[in-house]
């Protein structure tokens, strides 16, 4: 009695433990052609060289769980998600809805949020969609396809205590093993011949964009469909197996105008341009900008050069052309410029490429800079600058393969910009740079000009992006002039910059003998309305009132004129009245104490200072003739 | 033990379309006939929007092959006729030799498929036999919508070919053997008779009566 007894529960177990299997095996056979994401359906591109059968050791290398029922299939994560919620509920009933999940046509107001948003959730509450797509309540249409609905109808267990039980209960688990083998073969092979199974093909092998995706939930109680959708549907039933302690029952409810559906569906999108879409070098490297004269491509296809690349600021103001990516940040920034400077760039002012610099932009002008027509974001549509990168390293060019996120913060005083205009979105060049502090900084004024009516930086900001104590209306171009033979590092300490025009002497040369990439730049010289970055071209007059204002806030010569012959830093008409009589008097004093120092000191007379005066008067005429004719 | 029989029904094909559809039937009953383990292997249609499911066995790919090959060779020299081929499953058993049966070994059919094919008359077309041939396309082909139309029914009768398949399997399951634990052993013995040259189909019939003793039914 107590073995029979004991055969009876053991084979109790063993059938319960095959009717979960059974479960197990269903979802995963079902999910398996319905669930894009975690599709393993097929072995045959991982399949052994000889059958699985014929070797031990093949069929050893598959897990426990994948021998159930002699059927291989690769276990999904997301099954046995499925399953654990499913086992917190009823064992008994498995409802697995396959469902139809038309998108939205207008992909703008999709927002798609990570997983685990709570609305889909509520719907699919023991699923993941397919796609790993969830919007956020802007599913258009949902219809249920499939129900697969899989039931253990238990009932009493009859007393197996009589002879002969034994041998039957052996022969129950044997049995409805076998069936269940045969069984999931039916259910493996009717998968793929309803229609869904087409949908579930096309969303997995098509890289077009679909209008609709598979969903699926699995529960214990099905909501019931209404007489409509029933009518819709039709059934296909497996033949019950049958236990000693009950029934399991595999049936389906199919649509069969799935094929009509998918056909409609996979029309694909039509194009539409979008305005602001700013791309990357890596989708197109060698894009160019129609209007500009850069002939050769690039040699560093992701050295773009973007308006925090402030290493070509330093070089030379003028000519900037962008890439597709960063496009939006050049054309911006020059708004601001253009309103907050008062100077425009004289030609004769514009820095002299030191070896290093020149050689640099020489590289970088054979760059493919060119902001795509789209990508201009400024409606005055400025025309692209030619930057020249003088201190661009090849670390940052080959970080700079995105358009970046300016960081604000570093920014000081500029407000949160909108970048979702102009920048796109991309990995902050602060990581990837090596003179990141020069490249944050030096992105203030070319982001604040994509918003020039948000922000108008201060003096300390330009100081702080020019590294030179100017006026609001200083022309920039001197400061690079004054940066262009120097660290970057070392342009932002703003104490080094003492007057504007401590210049090199080559700076004075001439604008005709510039690089390429001024020759280039007839876009320099041309109006540049609001939104450009750049000052754009400003009255001979207050050009000369800017430099005038830069003298007058010079500081004295007296102290230094005592120990050495200066040259004045800046004149104007104005000044150099008040500046000749400071002089007088100082050249009074330092004869006086000439007499008392070393031998460094040279006495100096009224008309030697009025000599001076002369050169330098001359000196002005020279550079604003020379201003003129650019500007003319 | 009962010897269970499924005639399928009656499909239309062109004689570039043998090698297709027979493929798909023979390997779909096959598939539930394996009940050894196997890593099943989606095998979509090339003529059609179908996809069966292979045991993924080498043995039975190329054994199925040979036998479809060796139909289509008798229907080209036996146009415009109706053929039937048979997918039998049976058990070995080890019978005492006797003066009329030669082998010791018995076959006992347990189950039988006959599979009926229409082989359309004007299919004229060589079909390569090698394993792994492409379909080779009528060149006299019909008017294109008639073509599509014939061939989207026949798709359809494909498909309730293999649904008939399905329910027979879920219907008829207590004959089945228990199945094989032997290692390499993927499927129960089978064998697939196609019409020979010479003799009629009857005959093949009296030959089999011989080898396993039990007489067929038909249904």
């Amino acid at each position: 009695m107590a073995p029979s007894h004991g055969n009876s529960h053991s084979e109790a177990a063993k059938i319960e433990q095959i009717i979960t299997e059974i479960f197990h095996k269903s979802l995963q056979i079902i999910l398996e052609v319905r669930a894009p994401d975690t599709s393993s359906r097929n072995f045959s591109g991982e399949q052994a060289m000889s059958s699985p059968s014929s070797s031990s050791s093949s069929s050893s290398s598959l897990r426990a769980r994948d021998k159930w029922f002699n059927l291989a299939l690769r276990e999904c994560p997301a099954v046995l998600e499925n399953l654990d919620l499913w086992r917190q509920s009823n064992c008994q009933r498995m409802v697995v809805d396959v469902v139809l999940v038309q998108r939205p046509v207008d992909w703008d107001s999709v927002n798609f949020s990570p997983k685990g948003n709570s609305s889909s959730k509520e719907r699919y509450p023991y699923c993941w969609n397919s796609d790993q797509d969830e919007f956020r309540g802007q599913v258009r249409s949902e219809k249920t396809i499939e129900r697969w609905v899989l039931q253990y109808e238990s009932r009493k267990v009859k007393d197996n205590r009589s002879s002969g039980s034994r041998r039957s209960s052996n022969n129950n688990s044997h049995a409805l093993y076998k069936k269940s083998i045969l069984l999931l073969r039916s259910l493996y092979a009717t998968v793929r011949l309803l229609p869904a199974y087409k949908i579930f093909r096309d969303l997995n092998s098509s890289c077009q964009i679909r209008t609709f995706s598979l969903a699926h939930r699995v529960f214990s109680h099905d909501e019931p469909f209404s007489r409509r959708e029933q009518a819709e549907m039709q059934r296909f039933g497996f033949t019950p197996l049958e236990t000693s302690s009950g029934r399991l029952c595999l049936s389906v409810l199919y649509r069969s105008s799935e094929l009509d559906m998918s056909s409609e569906s996979s029309t694909p999108m039509s194009p539409h341009v979008i305005s602001d879409y700013v791309g990357s070098p890596l989708a197109d490297p060698l894009k160019r900008f129609p209007s500009l004269p850069v002939a050769a491509p690039s040699s560093l296809p992701f050295s773009r050069r973007h308006s925090w690349g402030f290493d070509l600021y330093r070089a030379s103001p003028p000519l900037v052309s962008f890439s597709p990516s960063p496009s939006p940040t050049y054309s911006e920034p020059q708004a601001s410029f253009s309103n907050r400077s008062s100077c425009h760039f004289p030609p004769m002012s514009l820095p002299p490429h030191p070896p290093e610099t020149s050689l640099a932009y020489k590289k970088h002008t054979s760059f493919d800079y060119c902001p795509s027509p789209a990508f201009s974001p400024s409606p005055s549509a400025s025309p692209p600058i030619c930057i020249p990168g003088s201190h661009l390293s090849k670390g940052l060019l080959r970080s700079e393969s995105a358009p970046v996120n300016i960081p604000t913060s570093k920014l000081g005083s500029s407000p949160s910009l909108s970048n979702k205009q102009y920048l796109p979105p991309s990995p902050p060049i602060r990581s990837t740079r090596s003179g990141t502090l020069r490249t944050d900084n030096c992105t203030g004024p070319i982001h604040t000009g994509a918003t020039v009516e948000q922000f108008s930086p201060g003096k300390d900001e330009i100081r702080k992006y020019f590294g030179m104590k100017i006026s609001a209306n200083c022309s920039p171009q001197i400061s690079y002039s004054r940066s262009s033979s120097r660290s970057f590092q070392d342009d932002f300490d703003g104490s080094d910059f003492a007057c504007a025009f401590d210049v090199d002497d080559d700076d004075m040369t001439d604008p005709r003998s510039r690089p390429d990439s001024f020759d280039q730049k007839g876009h320099f010289c041309e109006p540049i309305e609001p939104g450009g970055f750049f000052p754009i071209r400003k009255s001979h007059d207050a050009a000369v009132g800017d430099l005038v204002r830069m003298l007058k806030k010079a500081p004295p010569l007296r102290a230094e004129f005592s120990n050495s012959l200066n040259v004045p830093q800046a004149s104007g008409p104005e000044i150099w009245s008040n500046s000749i009589q400071e002089r007088k008097a100082a050249v009074q004093h330092a004869a006086s104490a000439s007499m008392t120092s070393s031998g460094f000191v040279t006495l100096k007379t009224t008309a030697d200072a009025l000599e001076e005066l002369q050169g330098y008067r001359e000196m002005k005429n020279l550079l604003f003739e020379q201003g003129g004719k650019s500007y003319t | 033990m009962n010897c269970e029989v499924c005639q399928l029904n009656e499909l239309e094909v062109e004689h570039f379309e043998i090698r297709e559809v027979l493929r798909c039937i023979l390997h779909t009953v096959v598939f539930h006939r394996a009940l050894g383990l196997v890593r099943p292997k989606d095998i979509d249609l090339e003529l059609f929007e179908i996809t069966y499911v292979q045991c993924g066995d080498a043995e039975l790919e190329k054994k199925i092959d040979e036998k479809i090959d060796q139909f289509i060779g008798w229907v080209e020299k036996h146009p415009n006729k109706k053929s039937q081929i048979c997918l039998s499953f049976y058990e070995v058993k080890n019978r005492q030799p006797s003066w009329f049966i030669a082998n010791k070994v018995e076959r006992l059919y347990w189950e039988q498929w006959y599979i009926n094919l229409n082989v359309a008359q004007h299919t004229k077309a060589h079909s390569s036999k090698s394993h792994h041939s492409k379909v080779v396309v009528d060149p006299r082909e019909s008017a294109p919508e008639e073509r599509s139309a014939r061939r989207a029914a026949l798709e359809a009768s494909l498909r309730e070919v293999l649904f008939q398949i399905i329910k027979f399997v879920n219907e008829k399951k207590d004959h089945v053997p228990p199945i094989p634990t032997l290692e390499g052993v993927v499927c129960f013995p089978f064998e697939i008779t196609i019409p020979s040259s010479s003799d009629s189909f009857g005959m093949d019939i009296f030959k089999r009566m011989l080898q396993t003793g039990h007489p067929t039914m038909l249904s």
